[in-house]
């Protein structure tokens, strides 16, 4: 029964270091630091001692001190003091050579306590029988042959294990001259799929050299785990790295069989194997191997272990670990694979093109229901569940991620190849992209729906193209580059040059109104016949209805889309002034120095178009946006990518600019998007011939354009005109977007 | 004041940018190795120690970055160079190793998130820079309120800094990561990781880039810590400015070859022998001033032992000249003997390490 102790002081430092000192000379104590505790422990159990530090106490009387003494007599106080308060404490009852004085002095103290404790003991009676003891023991037998006998066999045992060990460590140390750096482990860094979403937060597609998503350990299912445990290493969670008894048993199995039927690899050898070792056979890599299992299990946990294996190992079709195999093999997540499922993937892993279910059903399926089975004997699963597996079907096909905005992901992972190399396809990147898939659900739809009404109206080969873009942004949010990615991967949004007609007019007006024109002045719509000065064919320029209108404010020559007018401004103001507004709004294709350019000859994208209908609403440059942010797969964001506001079109143009194009709508040749129900302001096109229809516009929040045409120039059916053939399709995405 | 409510209030910002948190792994945590973790947040370098197989282990990143402007040019080459970076209002931070490289290469001086010891002052993205390479260090932890104990200096006896500020902005970022943080003193942690032979009884001082930290510990228990806001950096800068050459230049030659016990053998030489000498009187005589004026000071009948520990002390001499400048001092304590730490640049992670796991189990 040991002395209760108790340490009374107000200061932290000296009551914690006298706690300590005590403990560490195997005096456990009680450490109080407040008045009102002191009463309550010893209203509980009255100490032996108490070592009560008078420093920084506060009540110069010493209250609590007087109380102790007076109430519990059988208890010792030990007092830490200043020499000026000692005689204080002596007339309350501490004996003198109990108070210790300052400067702090925990030895002194420690020893005093000592004292007291052995006195309260009787601790010395026990020591001296314990000392006569000991003293009998070792000192008097020093001359006993037979412990002279002993020693000398211990020591020749010792030699003798000396030997061994020295040889045995000559060898090893042989033998792993070259051993790889265990250490290298700790930088696992695979190569690892990186992953596109859109706004809205759905995974638009993946860029990977080899497809490989890395799951932490614990999401993976047990059975799925059991699967592998079963078929290649049962008793992993025993052994150390090695098995020996499973290197008995393969050895005595291959005597039997006069061959090399059975292995004894461990899942952690396979491990050092495929990280660090090269394919060969011989005895030389078996030693590595060893060592560096038994490396490998020192420094990690079975769970890291297999961890790390089942994301390492390679199941074929380029799918490495056991997530991308699910995915490749089932379309699932490693946590939905059910118990056929994982025995299948257990079974892949020694022949992965073997055993793979596409090129050879029954052996897979053979080595599957052996996986099964093994499961069963080991107790993994239990009969209803063995019978369950057995009777599901092997998978047929291999699942390919069915990914929409084919077009976009293949420009995005285009420009950022060339931006991040091939970091793009190795390291596990999160790209935050400026696609809304609900947008581009409702673009892919309006072009579907648009092309199926025009092929039933008779016409063949069709192609179209959609671009919708943020506005304030410049994000890209919907692109549909052709009506089938799988047939054409040729991106019309952004690779199509074709001529934009009419809907190049506005860059003319843009033009006239910085020159001070205004919506209401007014120009002339008359058959004119132009001369170029280089002596070329002169020129007379028709309208659509070949008819000529007089004199016509701006607004009605561009809502009317009149030729005549247009030409008519443009030779006013002169090419190059047009040519300017256009470079101005961020077109960057060659344009046609001459009249004809004016109503849209010069080829340009259906990209620059509509990124310079964006700069025309707004008045601020714009460019293609494609993502916000990339982060690294630990989240560190490490590229971010938006614009700036560059004015370059002031407000007052943008007025006017917008009040033009929405006569087009009230008035001219857009009335139908009137339908949509909210301000939206917009230009049609058609170029000779019907080759190429269009209709790119925008409301307060959304630049779109949409295309549709041929690939090989050749004309739409008769009267197709951009505001029969491209604006039903812009409505009908217009309409989508704001219902959603 | 006001700079620190906005210092905040953009860290909390960051944090909750970078926070990565998967409720999933709680209900998994059992089967996870989960490890405590000694953290060194230095002038010079972060140093992380944690245990492998019962023997800690440590990883270290230059505690320096060098801003450029950003362009896709620029990232480019980052990625393909695998150099560590962040981008930010328009700049890339390039942090840890490779921004000595990078300052090298423009010839120039890189920024230091931390200054003297403490949170630099003047680089309003200092936090952001420590946190990004205490990430590129330390993985989410796998489990919720795993330990991490982090070095702080004692409060400074030469200035009137705080480290309350210092300390709690580190704490909430730890915290924001999922550990749990604890705080240590730097001079504590020597003591932890050195001397655990005498019981954890003895003088720890670290000497760092920015500062010195000292702490006096018996049987585990700190009776005393503080620093002094001199260092390593502060040699090379008195050095440079005698002879005029760039701090970096001194501190290359001193970490190259110096020996301070043979006769210099030029100007250089004279000057760092001269200043090492001024640094270890100055720490020597402040050991002496704060024991003569602490009341917490005990009297200790056995010599206890000083380790001395960090980059700055790990120059052929040291030892030595602490030995004869102690032989100046009177001090109300025996010395035993001074030693240098086993591993000086990694002592006080390690010994952060082991607060970490007492304070785990």
């Amino acid at each position: 029964m040991s002395v209760p102790i108790v340490i009374f002081s107000i200061d932290d430092t000296r009551g914690t270091l006298l706690q300590k000192v005590l403990q560490h000379n195997g005096l456990q104590s009680k450490l109080i630091k407040r008045n009102f505790e002191l009463g309550t422990v010893l209203s509980k159990r009255v100490p032996s001692i108490v070592v009560f530090d008078t420093k920084d106490y506060y009540s110069r009387d010493f209250a609590y001190l007087r109380n102790i003494c007076s109430t519990y007599p059988l208890a010792t106080v030990i007092a830490l003091a200043e020499d000026s308060n000692v005689p204080v404490l002596i007339e309350i009852g501490v004996r003198d050579d109990l108070c210790v004085r300052e400067p702090f002095n925990p030895d002194l103290t420690l020893a005093k306590v000592k004292e007291l404790v052995f006195i309260k003991n009787k601790a010395h009676l026990k020591v001296k029988t314990y000392l006569a003891l000991i003293y009998h023991l070792i000192v008097g037998e020093k001359d006993n042959p037979y412990i002279v006998f002993i020693k000398k066999v211990l020591t020749v045992i010792a030699l003798l294990l000396s030997s061994v060990v020295g040889i045995a460590g000559g060898f090893t140390i042989w033998s792993l001259s070259d051993l790889p750096k265990i250490q290298q482990l700790e930088d696992y860094s695979p190569l690892e799929t990186s992953s596109v979403y859109s706004t809205d937060g759905k995974q638009l597609g993946e860029f990977f050299y080899v497809h490989r998503k890395t799951i932490p350990y614990y999401k993976i299912p047990p059975h799925v785990k059991d699967s592998f445990l079963a078929v290649e290493d049962a008793r992993f969670y025993e052994h150390k790295g090695i098995d020996f008894y499973r290197i008995g048993g393969a050895f005595l199995e291959n005597i039997r069989s006069k061959g090399y039927s059975q292995g004894a690899s461990t899942i952690t050898q396979q491990l050092a194997k495929m990280l660090f070792l090269k394919p060969e056979k011989n005895l030389s890599r078996k030693i590595k191997e060893a060592v560096l299992s038994l490396q490998i299990e020192s420094r990690y946990t079975k769970d890291e272990i297999l961890g790390i294996y089942l994301n390492q190992a390679f199941f074929g079709a380029r799918s490495y670990g056991v997530e991308a195999a699910a995915q490749t093999y089932f379309g699932k997540k490693t946590e939905d694979l059910s118990v056929a499922d994982a025995a299948l993937l257990a079974a892949l892993p020694k022949a992965p093109s073997f055993y793979s279910p596409f090129k050879n059903p029954s052996g897979c399926l053979t080595r599957r229901n052996l996986v099964l089975k093994m499961m069963l004997n080991r107790g993994y699963i239990n009969d209803d569940k063995y019978k369950a597996a057995l009777a599901e079907p092997l998978p047929t096909e291999m699942e390919r991620p069915a990914y929409k905005s084919s077009y976009f992901l293949d420009y995005l992972k285009n420009h950022l190849e060339k931006q991040i190399g091939e970091k793009l396809f190795t390291s596990g990147l999160k790209i935050q992209s400026t696609m809304d898939s609900a947008m581009q659900d409702a673009a892919e739809k309006a072009i579907k729906k648009g092309i199926e009404t025009l092929t039933r109206n008779g016409d063949k080969n069709l192609q179209a193209a959609l671009l919708a873009v943020d506005i304030k942004t410049g994000g890209v949010r919907a692109m549909v580059g052709g009506i089938d990615y799988s047939t054409s991967v040729f991106n019309r949004v952004t690779q199509a040059m074709r001529q934009p007609g009419s809907a190049f007019k506005p860059f003319v007006y843009l033009a006239a109104f910085k020159e001070g024109y205004t919506p209401n002045d007014v120009i002339m719509d008359r058959e004119v016949t132009y001369f170029s000065k280089e002596g070329g064919v002169p020129w007379t320029p028709q309208n659509y209805t070949h008819r000529f209108y007089g004199n016509v404010t701006l607004r009605t020559a561009i809502s009317s889309s009149l030729n005549g007018a247009t030409i008519y401004l443009a030779n006013k103001i002169g090419m190059n002034k047009v040519i300017d507004a256009a470079r101005s709004t961020g077109i960057t294709s060659p344009i046609y120095p001459h009249l004809p350019a004016a109503i849209g000859v010069s080829e340009l994208t259906l990209s620059e178009l509509v990124y310079a209908y964006a700069t025309l609403a707004s008045g601020t440059a714009k460019r293609p946006i494609f993502y916000t942010t990339i982060k690294d797969k630990n989240d560190v964001t490490i590229e971010t990518d938006g614009l700036g506001e560059v004015k370059v079109i002031d407000d007052g143009i943008v007025t006017f600019v917008k009040d033009v194009l929405r006569s087009v709508v009230e008035h001219g040749t857009a009335k139908a998007a009137q339908s949509i129900g909210r301000p939206v302001y917009g230009k049609t096109g058609t170029t000779d011939n019907y080759t190429d229809a269009w209709f790119v516009g925008f409301d307060d929040h959304l630049a779109v354009g949409v295309w549709v045409g041929k690939d090989d120039n050749k004309p739409l059916k008769e009267d197709s005109s951009g505001s029969a053939v491209a604006l039903p399709i812009w409505i009908d995405f217009m309409k989508s977007v704001v219902n959603k | 004041m006001t700079d620190n409510v906005e210092n905040n209030k953009t860290i909390e910002n960051k944090i909750s940018d970078i926070k990565v948190t998967d409720t999933r792994v709680h209900e998994k945590q059992k089967e996870l190795e989960s490890g405590p973790i000694g953290l060194d947040i230095g002038t010079t370098n972060i140093v992380v120690a944690r245990n492998r197989a019962g023997a800690p282990i440590t990883m270290k990143q230059l505690n320096a970055f060098f801003a450029i402007p950003k362009s896709k040019l620029t990232a480019r080459i980052l990625s393909q160079n695998d150099v560590m970076y962040f981008a930010k209002n328009g700049q890339f931070y390039i942090i840890g190793n490779s921004s000595e490289e990078f300052a090298n290469t423009f010839n120039t001086e890189t920024r230091r998130p931390i200054e003297s010891g403490l949170i630099s002052p003047r680089e309003d993205d200092g936090m952001n820079v420590i946190q990004a390479l205490i990430k590129s260090l330390l993985q989410p932890p796998k489990k919720q309120g795993e330990p991490v104990c982090f070095s702080i200096p004692g409060d400074p006896i030469d200035g009137n800094s705080s480290v309350l500020y210092h300390e709690s902005i580190i704490k909430r970022a730890l915290d924001a990561m999922g550990y749990k943080p604890i705080s240590i003193n730097e001079g504590f942690a020597v003591v932890l990781s050195e001397l655990q032979g005498e019981n954890y009884t003895g003088l720890g001082i670290s000497m760092g880039g920015g500062m010195c930290n000292i702490c006096l510990s018996y049987l585990s228990v700190p009776v005393f810590s503080f620093s002094i806001r001199k260092g390593g950096d502060y040699i090379d800068t008195m050095v440079g400015r005698t002879v005029g050459e760039p701090a970096t230049l001194i501190k290359t030659i001193k970490e190259k070859d110096l020996n301070l016990l043979r006769e210099p053998s030029n100007r250089i030489e004279t000057s760092l022998q001269i200043y090492y000498n001024e640094l270890i009187n100055y720490v020597v005589h402040s050991i002496q001033q704060v024991m003569a004026s602490s009341d917490r000071m005990p009297r200790l009948s056995k010599p206890v032992p000083i380790v001395l520990s960090g980059g700055t002390a790990v120059v052929t001499g040291v030892k030595e000249l602490f030995e004869k400048a102690l032989k100046t001092a009177r001090l109300p304590i025996q010395i035993s003997g001074v030693r240098i730490a086993s591993d000086p640049l990694n002592t006080t992670a390690k010994g952060a390490l082991t607060m970490a796991v007492s304070e785990e189990n």
